[in-house]
């Protein structure tokens, strides 16, 4: 193999590493907990500017040459920046879930989410000292590069095999906490709030503890790329990435970790990495449109033909209901709409 | 801060005021009674407003170009609920489904523009404003006519509302569908209707939207849409005189904002009202309001 080939696998594996880590996140809390969170790209944001500022060091004033600057630089060794980001993404989901999960329709939820998400945006952008506004942080230091000697696609490889740790750790987070009773109960919480009330479940508390699991993987997956790419800026998380995940979520099938895989493959990975093997045409910014109207069109599709995904979420079978309960289950409320 | 700055930025207000009055009764309507959040709305906006791109470069007046851009939205919307919305929600689309619908229509109509149109800059062709001076505020008269405009709809959706059968059908169906089709009202029509008057006025928002502004883009509508729902929802969803009222609260809050603070803060005062309302009155809003209006009604 070629070592441009190589290059450009390695890259596309560790770009699939990282959509694959983030929608796990975002599939814990809606597809498993049925939270509405548009602003779940703020969390990834909040991890990579974390990773990206702790990499960095001490910000170099503009008057000795600094280009950038931003808030609590330092130097921590590798694995500690992609920890602390876990740290942040979640402390953030903490307090937005404090202020935003309430028991609100979804639509409604959805709506305070992309606002939240909005207003991050504009904070960024416009706080420059915080993260170096508009233009971002740059030259991020690769991990593990001054200590490891390796050639340039050798590093490579060696981060695919990193991310696929990371891969690997938030994978065990996630099945753990789906396949057993605490998972139950959020699945509960999502497809019939007032019965899981009435059986005594803290509702808000699971809810929150899902919003800020979420968080902190997010955070995992926004230090691994900004890592990896080591650059961050405001135009890398635009409120219609979390679209992107949402759409890779209803395509590989909502609440089923396997199946939110497969989506990370085939919606940001598949549709959009063959987009680059059609020759450029048409004016500058073309091409991006028409990825746009694909992964809108593909969520139309979706949504329409297959709404729970290529590989639906198991339908968990209770052998110990009789009759008896189940006219008595009928007695409940509807379950609420999503 | 001197007074006149403070003056004139009341006037800017104003202004702001008058194009998210337009915008919000639509989108306030277009909610309420259709039960659908069409964040698609602001792309909307900004197709119109491209049709009246289109109409002012071949040459045709710009009034020619806000009935161009009225007639486009009213066109789109019914065609965008006929097609779209309607058979996903019959289909079985809930609410967050008919969310990511929504997004999706809006994504893909945002960059089919960019795709048809580039990205660049556009401005509509008129004739050279001159400057007027009210009251010690400082109008154009293209803002003059935007103001004059937003008054006149608001006449029209007020009789409209109040002394038309559509109007008291319309009403009648915001505030309970399925009582309204028991008595004999014809929903399905009205809300076909719902969608062609509250396009229309997308459509005409979109336009003076642009006619105020030195130049648009692809995104100008999208990025007038969240002040836009914090007017509708701040005004209760679904209540044309609330969503009247907000405009009126946010586009001259959020300009004073800007000239006292900065003006980067203009749309954080729309963010900062939605947030609070939305967490503070969630269903509140809507009944508490809607109870009131009836007796105030």
């Amino acid at each position: 193999m070629s070592v441009a080939w190589q290059f450009y696998i390695s890259t596309v594996l560790i770009y699939l590493g990282v959509d694959i880590i983030a929608c796990w996140g975002l599939n814990l809390q809606f597809g498993v907990a049925g939270l509405v969170n548009f602003a779940y790209i703020i969390f990834q944001a909040a991890g990579a500017y974390t990773a990206a500022v702790l990499t960095l060091g001490p910000a170099v004033p503009p008057s000795k040459g600094g280009f950038q600057t931003y808030v609590g630089g330092a130097h921590w060794p590798f694995p500690l920046p992609i920890l602390a980001a876990g740290l942040v993404g979640g402390a953030l989901a903490a307090v937005v879930g404090i202020i935003g999960i309430r028991r609100l329709r979804s639509d409604y939820e959805a709506m305070v989410m992309l606002v939240v998400s909005l207003i991050a945006t504009s904070v960024a952008i416009n706080q420059v000292r915080l993260v170096n506004g508009p233009n971002g942080l740059a030259l991020v230091p690769k991990p593990l590069a001054s200590l490891v000697n390796l050639s340039p696609i050798g590093y490579q490889w060696l981060f695919v095999g990193l991310t696929a740790v990371v891969c690997v750790c938030v994978y065990w987070l996630v099945h753990v906490v789906t396949s057993s009773p605490l998972g139950r109960t959020l699945r509960a919480v999502r497809d019939n709030e007032p019965a899981a009330s009435a059986l005594g479940k803290n509702v808000t508390g699971l809810r929150m503890l899902a919003f800020v699991l979420g968080g902190v993987i997010a955070g995992i997956s926004g230090a691994i790329l900004v890592e990896f790419i080591s650059a961050w800026s405001p135009g890398s998380w635009l409120y219609a990435e979390t679209f992107v995940y949402f759409t890779a979520i209803i395509v590989g099938g909502s609440g089923n970790n396997f199946g939110v895989m497969v989506g990370a493959l085939l919606v940001p990975v598949a549709f959009l990495e063959a987009t680059r093997f059609i020759p450029q045409f048409g004016p500058p910014g073309l091409i991006d449109a028409l990825q746009w109207i694909i992964v809108g069109v593909l969520a139309l599709v979706f949504l329409w033909f297959w709404p729970r995904g290529v590989i639906p979420e198991r339908r968990r079978r209770f052998p110990t209901a009789t009759a008896g309960d189940r006219r008595r289950l009928a007695l409940l409320p509807p379950r609420t709409g999503r | 801060m001197t007074a006149s700055t403070l003056l004139a930025a009341v006037g800017f207000g104003i202004v702001t005021a008058s194009i998210l009055a337009v915008a919000g009764v639509g989108f306030t309507l277009q909610f309420g009674v259709t039960n659908i959040l069409n964040l698609a709305y602001g792309d909307i906006m900004t197709a119109s407003a491209f049709v009246a791109y289109l109409v002012t470069n071949a040459g045709l007046s710009v009034w020619l170009a806000l009935v161009a851009g009225a007639a486009f939205g009213s066109a789109f919307s019914v065609l965008l609920n006929r097609f779209i919305y309607t058979p996903f929600v019959r289909h079985g689309t809930r609410l967050f489904g008919m969310i990511i619908v929504s997004i999706a229509v809006s994504l893909i109509l945002q960059n089919a523009l960019l795709a048809i149109f580039g990205a660049n800059f556009f401005s509509l062709q008129m004739p050279r404003p001159s400057s007027v001076h009210i009251a010690g505020m400082v109008f154009t008269t293209v803002q003059l006519a935007i103001i004059a405009i937003a008054l006149a709809a608001m006449l029209l959706i007020h009789l409209l509302l109040r002394y038309s059968k559509l109007g008291k059908a319309m009403r009648a169906t915001a505030t309970d569908p399925e009582l309204a089709r028991n008595c004999g009202i014809a929903t399905d029509r009205v809300i076909d209707l719902t969608w062609a008057l509250s396009g229309a006025l997308c459509g005409l928002a979109g336009v003076v939207l642009v006619m105020n502004v030195t130049a648009f883009t692809d995104t100008t509508g999208s990025q007038f849409l969240i002040p836009i729902v914090a007017v509708a929802v701040l005004g209760g969803i679904g209540q044309p005189y609330g969503a009247m009222l907000g405009a009126l609260v946010i586009g001259i809050t959020s300009e004073v904002a800007a000239a006292v603070f900065s003006p980067q803060y203009k749309d954080v005062v729309a963010f900062v009202i939605l947030v609070i309302v939305l967490l503070a009155r969630p269903q509140g809003i809507l009944s508490e309001v809607a109870t009131r209006k009836e007796v105030a009604a």
